[in-house]
């Protein structure tokens, strides 16, 4: 991978990454949802309960609402041809059901398809 | 050769390079029972019984009508034997407080570590074998694969991974290498390089890139999804 085609799969990784936390920060999943593969999978705990399935996150987006402070920080993006790593961590969640400064952090895994960069999983731990 | 654990029963921190093991292995060194296994590491059978439900001891299950068969590889015993290593809970008080704060905050990551690392053995141990069926306890039950073979996109149940495994066939000249391990907490991330691929479905020394996500899941690491990069020849 030369240097120019390195930084278009980052540019159009990061850009996936934003729909997602545009749609964290909005409080409004049907901005995240076209970054998502059909059949993205979401893995973690949420207290004691191991939430799964997406469907299971756009509903906690949609009933959270805004958490117009979110930081968001790219630790790092990996790429290995068509497929990619994204680690991003999340500080100031807050929300309806986030409470308020909690941190969450991420590992994204990422497919590319012939329309661009999906997320296939999201997988998170939040910091109690 | 014999396994390192005669020093001390509670275990003993073995800094192990597992892979060159796993190389110079051949799946075909079984040990068919449990007296056996237990014989391998000179213990009675209850205790092996109990490493294996207490500190993930590779034992593999045959199905069978009445009642199902264990058997364990030799290399895997082995790579566990070198890598298992003191619980937390084992520590006893005087021990832990003289320990040096730091020392058991990495001795707490190791642990971690060389749980996945032994999570990801047992996909390795499947993998070289061909059999799907191996590799199934390293899943967690709702796991997905995606990723592009050959131009098509596979996406969906774990289930075709361990279908795909089986039809390939043996594939005893794979050579994984553990280019990333990151823990955050309750999740990881596992960038595995995998060369010398062969079998019926893989072809002659293919090369696959796989990135597996782990979930720590009733006190076990889990896959939970695996997303690879096959590359083309």
């Amino acid at each position: 991978m030369t240097k120019s085609e390195y930084l278009t799969e980052y540019d159009g990784i990061v850009k996936t990454m934003q729909m997602y936390i545009d749609g964290s920060k909005q409080g409004k999943s049907e901005l995240m949802r076209p970054a998502f593969h059909p059949d993205a999978s979401f893995f973690g705990y949420a207290g004691e309960q191991l939430a799964i399935g997406t469907p299971f996150l756009f509903d906690w987006i949609d009933k959270n609402g805004p958490a117009s402070k979110i930081e968001p920080r790219v630790v790092s993006v990996d790429i290995l041809g068509s497929i990619a790593v994204v680690r991003l961590e999340v500080a100031g969640w807050s929300g309806k059901l986030a409470g308020s400064d909690a941190r969450m952090s991420d590992l994204f895994t990422l497919l590319k398809m012939p329309s661009g960069w999906t997320i296939i999983q999201k997988a998170f731990h939040w910091h109690a | 050769m014999r396994p390192q654990l005669d020093a001390a029963p509670s275990g003993i921190v073995f800094p192990a390079g597992v892979l060159g093991m796993s190389v110079r292995n051949t799946p075909q060194k079984t040990l068919e029972s449990w007296k056996q296994i237990a014989g391998y590491l000179d213990r009675s059978e209850r205790t092996v019984r109990r490493w294996e439900a207490s500190e993930g001891l590779p034992v593999h299950r045959r199905e069978h009508e009445k009642q199902d068969t264990v058997f364990a590889y030799r290399h895997e015993i082995e790579a566990w034997s070198r890598l298992r290593t003191k619980c937390p809970s084992e520590i006893s008080i005087d021990e832990g407080e003289s320990l040096p704060a730091v020392k058991s905050v990495s001795n707490a990551y190791l642990v971690e570590h060389d749980a996945i690392t032994r999570t990801m053995h047992c996909y390795i141990a499947g993998a070289r074998a061909g059999d799907g069926d191996l590799m199934r306890a390293a899943f967690h039950p709702s796991a997905t694969i995606s990723g592009y073979c050959q131009g098509i996109e596979y996406s969906g149940s774990v289930e075709h991974v361990f279908k795909w495994v089986t039809e390939n066939g043996p594939a005893p000249n794979i050579n994984p290498r553990f280019a990333r391990i990151e823990i955050i907490e309750s999740i990881a991330v596992v960038h595995l390089e995998v060369q010398h691929w062969s079998g019926k479905l893989a072809g002659a020394n293919a090369r696959a890139s796989d990135v597996f996500t782990l979930l720590k899941w009733n006190g076990e690491w889990k896959i939970t999804h695996k997303l690879f990069h096959w590359h083309d020849q």
